[in-house]
């Protein structure tokens, strides 16, 4: 029967490979037990929405189910969202740990469509998860989350819209649907404050905010105002695409917010029936821009009849459809997401943000 | 693009009574003086936006003008609040390393 060291040095081969440390090093072995035969602990990752869960959870069981004198071992996975760790501090939303901005170069690409299924996605994992509409002047967010309600004052602010397990704030909620919002650069910046600021979000591991297209006052408030985890770029497949992604880019390497990572939308499309794809926006799009920038491409999201039908209908295809190529193709990208933020985090940790004693 | 790679301060404290210091990740510390800082604000009203021409007359700044406060703009800058009530002014790392070699003559000169 081996003693708590014994199994620690076991554990020691299963490696995490997102963060390149062994899982004992990490810290994530938490709660082990030796009794009678039997080894009980439990690994606590860093996000719920961590891609290799299982495989973890498999080497980790073959690894101490070697050792003499083990009988039984019963792994439980756990999780704790690392707060981006400039999240503590003047400016910041207290009890949301990191806010991903989702930017693209143009409007057209999908990306209210992109931020609300990643938003379900991560909360299908079981993360807590908050999605802010930022985008004024076509505030799409509650259509496609079918989200009815409006948000009713708290005690310190407006309560966000729950909905599919996701809190919503969105402009939409405040215009009136045959209003159009007519208003200039400095008015847009106080709305991004006021949504940051005085709205109850809770505790949240995830807050991703839906940008408008391009790159304006409400991109720069946003960097401005609070030190953000890192950025999703939401581009189109076509070569000259990247072009338009790049703005964006541009912009987020020029205000120094990290990019996580670059998404593709609208992919390709592909034939329930005969599994054949056609790739009708061409291809190679967010390969070319990654490779350029050496940002990492989460996914590629196809193109389905049923996403356009889901968005309209209120319930994100991740929720109408999870087993359609798109719904898998947002969950993985999702997970892809969870392990950037996971990475950047510990990373930002080794460096610290400059001390300010002025 | 990692942004840890690049230059950038760790540490914005004190020296002597108003001046700024920064040390920097590698390795260099500096002091602006105060009156310095002011000068060279990179806001739309000191200078044109276009050319980078000073706009602000320098005879026109108080002779003990000094930061009252820092605060940092996202992790690319900070603000700096002055004595005479002047704060639009955002100081980038690359903005504040440039500036680093002008302070010699400006010390010279004895402002």
């Amino acid at each position: 029967m081996p003693n708590q060291e014994q199994v620690l040095d076991a554990l020691r081969v299963v490696m995490d490979p997102d963060l390149h440390r062994d899982i004992v090093s990490l810290g994530f072995i938490q709660d082990l037990k030796v009794h009678d035969g039997k080894v009980a602990f439990n690994i606590q990752l860093t996000t719920p929405a961590c891609p290799v869960k299982d495989d973890l959870k498999r080497q980790a069981e073959q690894a101490v189910g070697a050792l003499d004198g083990v009988q039984a071992v019963e792994v439980t996975m756990t999780s704790d969202v690392r707060p981006n760790p400039g999240a503590v501090g003047k400016g910041m939303i207290p009890g949301v740990r990191n806010i991903i901005p989702v930017g693209s170069g143009k409007g057209g690409v999908g990306k209210s469509t992109v931020s609300a299924n990643l938003a379900v996605a991560l909360a299908q994992t079981g993360a807590q998860v908050g999605l802010l509409d930022a985008d004024i002047y076509g505030p799409s967010i509650p259509t496609i989350m079918g989200a009815t309600e409006n948000p009713r004052p708290g005690g310190r602010g407006m309560l966000p819209v729950v909905t599919h397990g996701v809190k919503i704030i969105s402009a939409g909620f405040f215009v009136k649907p045959d209003q159009a919002v007519v208003w200039r650069g400095p008015m847009l910046a106080k709305m991004i404050e006021q949504f940051l600021g005085q709205v109850e979000w809770g505790e949240l591991d995830y807050l991703i905010v839906d940008l408008p297209p391009g790159t304006g006052d409400v991109q720069l408030t946003l960097c401005q105002r609070i030190p953000l985890t890192g950025a999703v770029v939401v581009t189109t497949p076509q070569p000259v695409a990247v072009n338009v992604a790049e703005k964006a880019i541009i912009m987020f390497n020029q205000l120094k917010c990290p990019i996580l990572g670059i998404v593709e939308n609208m992919s390709y499309w592909e034939s329930r029936k005969t599994g054949e794809r056609e790739y009708i926006f061409g291809s190679g799009g967010a390969d070319k821009a990654g490779e350029k920038w050496d940002i990492p491409v989460l996914g590629k999201i196809p193109l389905a009849t049923t996403i356009r039908e889901t968005s309209d209908g209120g319930r994100p295809i991740v929720l109408e459809d999870p087993n359609s190529p798109s719904a898998q193709a947002f969950s993985f990208v999702a997970k892809n997401l969870a392990a950037q933020i996971s990475i950047r985090n510990m990373k930002a940790e080794a460096e610290d943000l400059v001390k300010i004693t002025f | 693009m990692p942004a840890t790679d690049q230059l950038r301060p760790l540490e914005i404290g004190r020296a002597n009574e108003h001046d700024v210091k920064i040390r920097w990740s590698d390795g260099q510390e500096v002091v602006y003086p105060a009156r310095f800082l002011r000068f060279h604000c990179p806001c739309a009203m000191c200078q044109d936006e276009m050319t980078g021409e000073r706009r602000l007359q320098e005879s026109s700044l108080p002779k003990d003008v000094h930061p009252e406060a820092i605060h940092p703009v996202g992790r690319y800058a900070i603000q700096i609040y002055y004595s005479d009530g002047h704060n639009t002014g955002i100081y980038t790392w690359e903005k504040l390393r440039a500036l680093a070699a002008e302070i010699p003559e400006w010390v010279e000169a004895g402002k």
